[in-house]
């Protein structure tokens, strides 16, 4: 060895050794610090104590310095700088071979003269590099990265200028955590040793333990058996098995469960999903055929091969499904409700509020229940057979159903005095006009629908119809005409395509039966003597973005005059006025008098305005349960993200597409045109999003074999797991997490 | 020439980029690879070197990887591979391949000990696993050994004299993981040194079969060809050693590497990095008085028997150190020493650092005191380096 040469603080020949757990970046701040050195025109020699283990497990790496050639290749065993990146690993082990005089360099948290006054007789820098490299953004939320932190404290402790730091970090493209380093060189507490060395040599001080003991042939110990190496000591964060929500189960208005009853129908089939199902919906062969399924389009599969078609699934659960009227609950402290409207919104507050053991009377101004279901949609999309059959298992709960009953604010009031709650879900009756006059020909498309699903079968033969507007009655309004022999059906909507708020598919099928979609068109204007004859159109043209996310319709006086004979408005709803008595007014879902809130609320379309099925049922069940004071059943879980799942762990597989009816059977009569989906294979494709379903793929990428099957769940032995992380990682469906341990935990 | 911070894997990368972009007038480069602990990182490198003519071929296991460095330098194309430990016993059928065909295939291997139980730390059990191959191997003790010896081993290779191919040989982590300050010299200056591959047996546009059958006498022919190419070895080396100084302006290490031998009583031999360690000692014995010198031993095969024997004459206490173990024999470079030692001379095996052990100059005086003191030599001693 040459003589030491002093250059600032630190002397050469200098050996260095870092000590810290795998996955922070040890051996990249000793290759770091030996940049520094190697800037500094020093030979340096860097290199890791490469383990088999990975994340958690202590590390050591070493540097070493010198002014001529480094010849030794051997691990670094007398430091003279040490480095510990992480307080919980300090120990006797780390000490050993460390002189008085020697440096020490520490990341933590705790306060800098504790620290130093355990180590008397050292140089030591105290710094918090992980709450700095935090704030700095370098790593992961998980996994914060120190190495280049520290490089600024070690600096600061050699009195380097900050120049040399950023110097090294150029060259070694890092000049992005140079930010973090400087803070580190600001912040890092010195504390110069208050014990005087004993003596020069490096063996012989007051932390230099086990020296080199005799070198001797292999003997007796070759037979011992090592003490197994409990890794669970190491690990900072630690895997366990969460439920995550899926982006279905988010997606869905009415609150079903999706995956969990798509599982259930794989594992133990229809009567059992239907079972599941109807925690939430008492109408699944409804939903199953006229939801426009919002769960799709979050489905995890859509942008891989395509959604799972869960409205299939659904349908075929509502049909195939031998499940029993839900059980009711024991209740106790049985209460009265009135419900008001029998649409899908008093349905499902009538099952939410029966099938808790309360006493249920739902009142429906029409003679049949079902509101839209039932006057609405046409017979080709919701045969009234299927309907029957859902309400009659709403019936067999208790129910009393009383039909052909107006109900007005007189009986309002009454009804509020004789129970203990009155939900109101009449539905949204006031509809948009477009100020045509009185042209015969000129018709609300619901009136026209209703007509139809009653019975009326009334010829168009060589009528020329148009629709206005975009939504599910525009097309239901298109699709009927068409049915009752109309020459030409002609839709007309203001905005495109994809902006058309009715269900994609049905558009679709309406096209294919001859429908002509004339798109950003507005008519202005009726002609005709006594009945029309021909429409003023306008063309529209979008603008920015609204509050909607859709582009702002703007009208324009480019207009065409079409022939048209027949008009069927579809251009949305509004609430009827004059519902609620005097004095009374609506807060939220709850009805008030004045400051005094009643024991009245509001559930589906007159409340929410969302107009679909789903979310009349998920309105209605959510105030039923309110009304009656049940709370807020949803509990809050943490989401699984896109990000979360791993199609790569599946095979491509397209959805199983639903049967329909040849177009020429279906514009002649009014048969369902979908036969839904042939069987329950469609379940298979189902991710199973944030759902354990014992895949075993954690147990097989854990490379510490530490997860074990345990029932139908999995078990982690927390002696031996290092929170690695892979089992989260590698979890197909986010059905896993990791959380952080507490620093010096163990 | 530029002074990097780097990995000896690095290093070996870039000197085999460099070689092969030299032969970018010719029929280019090619590199079959295949990962594996702890040569993966020299891989990872070529994999995204820019390469003027030829590529990288990415293959699913090593025995492929030989078989494109095969098909590749039969074709005339100046070809690499590195791998490590198992990898290199699953390529071992095709590394006899590349040998019996004549091919200067260049190879790096990381060595690291055979498994199971798995074990990822250096050990030149792998290497010496294929001593009898054909191949030329080398073993490395620095980083810039690494770089220098690539370079080297494509002009060895390649000359029409040898036409063989070369391991060289790294300990793994200890050298591949190791950065230090390598001086790695241009592209114009390896162009100077290399010159472009034109391998006589290559394929060319006429159909023909490499490698067919083989009856005995011609399979005697073509061994004593083998063997007799392996003996012009040392002469060529020495012309290697001679143009490289003249080019790059210093001189690679002799294939056996003296320290301290005049007037030396005593003698430890090594291969690669354990050598440093040894020379400490040697130079602290001498301190003492204690005349001990040493000798490291760069080429392995073919064998400089003639030079250490020289090297060894009138010395009576021989110390070989190997970080290797030859199950029911003792250490192969042992095998190899002892047989050359003058005769009457204590020839003691000492095995140690096998599976990475972390071999200390205090592991190696201690073993030169228990050499020192003998009256005469006993089985090897397998020595522990753990504690």
């Amino acid at each position: 060895m040459s003589e030491s040469k002093d250059r600032g603080t630190f002397k050469v020949p200098l050996e260095l050794r870092v000590h810290g757990r795998g996955g922070q970046g040890g051996v990249t701040l000793a290759k770091l610090i030996a940049t520094l050195y190697s800037r500094l025109g020093l030979q340096v020699q860097t290199f890791g104590d490469y383990g088999s283990e990975r994340a958690g497990a202590p590390i050591r790496a070493y540097t070493r310095v010198d002014d001529k050639r480094i010849t030794n290749r051997n691990k670094v065993y007398n430091p003279d700088h040490l480095i510990v990146l992480d307080p919980g690993l300090m120990s006797p082990a780390v000490l050993d071979g460390v002189a008085p005089g020697a440096l020490l360099l520490i990341n933590t948290t705790e306060e800098g003269a504790a620290v130093a006054k355990r180590y008397p007789s050292l140089r030591v820098g105290v710094i918090d590099a992980t709450s700095i490299a935090r704030k700095h953004g370098i790593g992961t939320a998980s996994v914060v990265i120190i190495n280049t932190t520290l490089v600024g404290a070690y600096a600061r402790l050699l009195e380097l200028p900050t120049e040399v730091i950023a110097d090294a970090y150029e060259k070694v493209g890092l000049s992005g955590d140079l930010g973090a380093a400087e803070e580190a060189y600001g912040a890092v507490e010195i504390f110069e040793p208050t014990k005087a060395p004993e003596g020069a040599s490096k063996a012989g001080g007051d932390y230099v333990l086990g020296r080199f003991p005799e070198i001797l042939p292999l003997t007796e110990h070759i037979t011992e058996r090592f003490a197994p190496v409990c890794t669970g000591d190491w690990r900072t964060q630690t895997p366990h098995y969460l439920f995550h929500e899926a982006p279905c189960n988010g997606e869905c208005p009415a609150g079903n469960d999706v995956v969990g009853f798509i599982q259930t129908l794989k594992a133990d089939g229809a009567d059992a999903a239907a079972r599941h199902l109807s925690a939430t919906q008492p109408l699944p062969s409804v939903c199953g055929r006229v939801c426009p399924a919002p769960c799709m389009g979050g489905c995890s599969r859509r942008l891989y091969d395509g959604s799972v078609n869960i409205r299939g699934l659904e349908r075929w659960i509502g049909d195939n499904g031998d499940s029993p009227p839900p059980k009711k609950d024991e209740n106790k402290n049985p209460k009265r409700i009135a419900i008001i409207g029998g649409g899908p919104a008093g349905l499902s507050a009538a099952f939410e509020a029966a099938r808790a053991g309360h006493s249920v009377t739902i009142y429906e101004a029409a003679e049949g229940f079902g509101g839209v279901l039932r006057y609405g949609i046409p017979e080709y999309r919701l045969p009234n057979d299927i309907l029957d059959r859902e309400i009659r298992r709403i019936e067999a709960l208790g129910v009393n159903f009383i039909p052909a009953t107006a109900v007005d604010s007189e009986k309002i009031v009454a009804l509020s005095k004789e129970n203990d709650a009155v939900v109101i879900a009449v539905g949204l009756g006031r509809l948009a006009d477009l100020g045509f006059g009185d042209l015969s020909g000129v018709e609300q498309g619901i009136a026209f629908l209703r007509a139809v699903k009653s019975g009326e079968r009334m010829s168009l033969a060589g009528e020329e119809v148009a629709v206005a507007g975009g939504g599910n009655t525009a097309v239901d309004c298109a699709r009927t005409a068409l049915r009752l022999g109309a020459e030409k059906v002609t839709l007309l909507y203001r905005r495109g395509r994809e902006e058309m708020p009715a269900i994609d598919d049905e558009v679709s099928d309406a096209v294919e039966e001859g429908v002509r979609l004339e798109l950003y068109s507005q008519p202005v204007g009726a002609k005709g003597e006594g009945a029309i004859s021909a429409l003023e159109v306008a063309e529209v043209e979008l603008f920015d973005y609204d509050e909607s996310g859709r582009r702002r319709p703007v009208v324009t006086d480019r207009k065409r005059v079409i022939p048209c004979t027949r008009l069927f408005m579809a251009l949305g709803q509004s609430p009827e006025e004059g519902l609620l008595p005097d004095g009374w007014s609506v807060d939220g879902d709850r009805v008030i008098n004045g400051v005094e809130s009643l024991n009245v609320w509001l559930a589906g379309d007159i409340s929410t305005g969302a107009g679909t099925v789903a979310h009349a049922i998920g309105d209605g069940r959510r105030v039923a349960a309110l009304a009656l004071k049940g709370g807020a059943r949803k509990e809050e879980n943490p989401k699984v993200s896109s990000e979360g799942v791993r199609a790569d762990f599946f095979e491509e597989r397209p959805p199983m597409a639903e049967k329909h009816l040849p177009v020429t059977e279906r514009i002649t009569s009014f048969i369902e045109v979908s036969e839904g989906i042939a069987g329950p294979e469609e379940a298979e494709r189902c991710f199973s999003c944030g759902t354990c379903t014992a895949c075993d793929t954690c147990l097989f990428s854990c490379p510490e074999g530490v997860i074990s099957r345990e029932g139908e769940s999995y078990k982690i032995d927390g002696e031996f797991c290092k929170g690695c992380g892979i089992c989260v990682a590698e979890c197909p469906r986010m059905a896993m997490d990791m959380s952080a341990l507490e620093a010096g935990r163990q | 020439m530029a002074d990097q911070l780097i990995s000896a894997n690095h290093a070996a990368a870039m000197a085999a980029a460099m070689a092969g972009n030299a032969n970018r007038s010719a029929r280019g480069f090619c590199a079959g690879l295949y990962p594996i602990t702890p040569s993966t990182e020299c891989m990872e490198y070529l994999c995204v070197a820019e390469l003027s003519k030829g590529q990288v071929v990415r293959v699913e296991s090593e025995h492929s990887a030989m078989g494109v460095c095969i098909g590749a330098a039969a074709a005339g194309a100046r070809t690499f591979t590195t791998t490590s430990s198992n990898g290199l016993a699953y390529m071992a059928e095709n590394v006899y391949v590349a040998a019996l065909m004549r091919l200067p295939v260049v190879m790096v291997a990381a060595n690291r000990a055979l498994g199971p139980p798995w074990n990822l730390w250096a050990d030149h059990g792998d290497s010496l696993m294929l001593r009898d191959s054909g191949w030329i191997q080398i073993y490395c003790a620095d980083n810039q050994e690494v770089f220098d010896s690539v370079l080297m081993a494509y002009r060895i290779a390649e000359d029409k004299r040898i036409l063989l191919p070369v391991m060289v040989c790294q300990e793994g982590f200890i050298l591949s993981h190791s950065m230090a300050e390598t001086n790695i010299a241009s592209q114009e200056e390896v162009d100077g040194y290399l010159p472009t591959l034109d391998l006589p047996h290559r394929l060319r546009d006429d159909a023909r079969t490499m490698g067919g059958v083989d009856t005995p006498a011609v399979t005697e022919a073509h061994r004593a060809q083998h063997h007799a190419a392996m003996s012009n070895f040392f002469e060529v080396y020495g012309e290697a050693q001679d143009e490289f100084e003249r080019k790059f302006g210093r001189r690679p290490p002799d294939l056996l590497v003296p320290y301290k031998l005049e007037d030396a009583e005593a003698v430890l031999i090594s291969m690669g990095t354990i050598s440093s360690n040894v020379d400490c000692i040697v130079d602290e014995a001498r301190l003492r008085g204690v005349k001990v010198g040493s000798i490291r031993v760069r080429g392995y095969r073919p064998f400089p028997e003639l030079q250490l024997k020289e090297l060894l004459r009138g010395i009576g206490r021989v110390g070989v150190l190997d970080r290797d173990i030859s199950l029911g024999f003792g250490g192969a470079l042992w095998g190899e020493a002892r047989g050359v030692a003058e005769p009457g001379a204590i020839s003691q095996g000492y095995i140690l650092g096998v599976g990475g052990g972390d071999v200390r100059p205090k592991h190696i005086e201690a073993l030169l005191e228990d050499l020192l003191k003998r009256d005469s030599a006993t089985a090897p001693i397998v020595m522990e380096t753990n504690l």
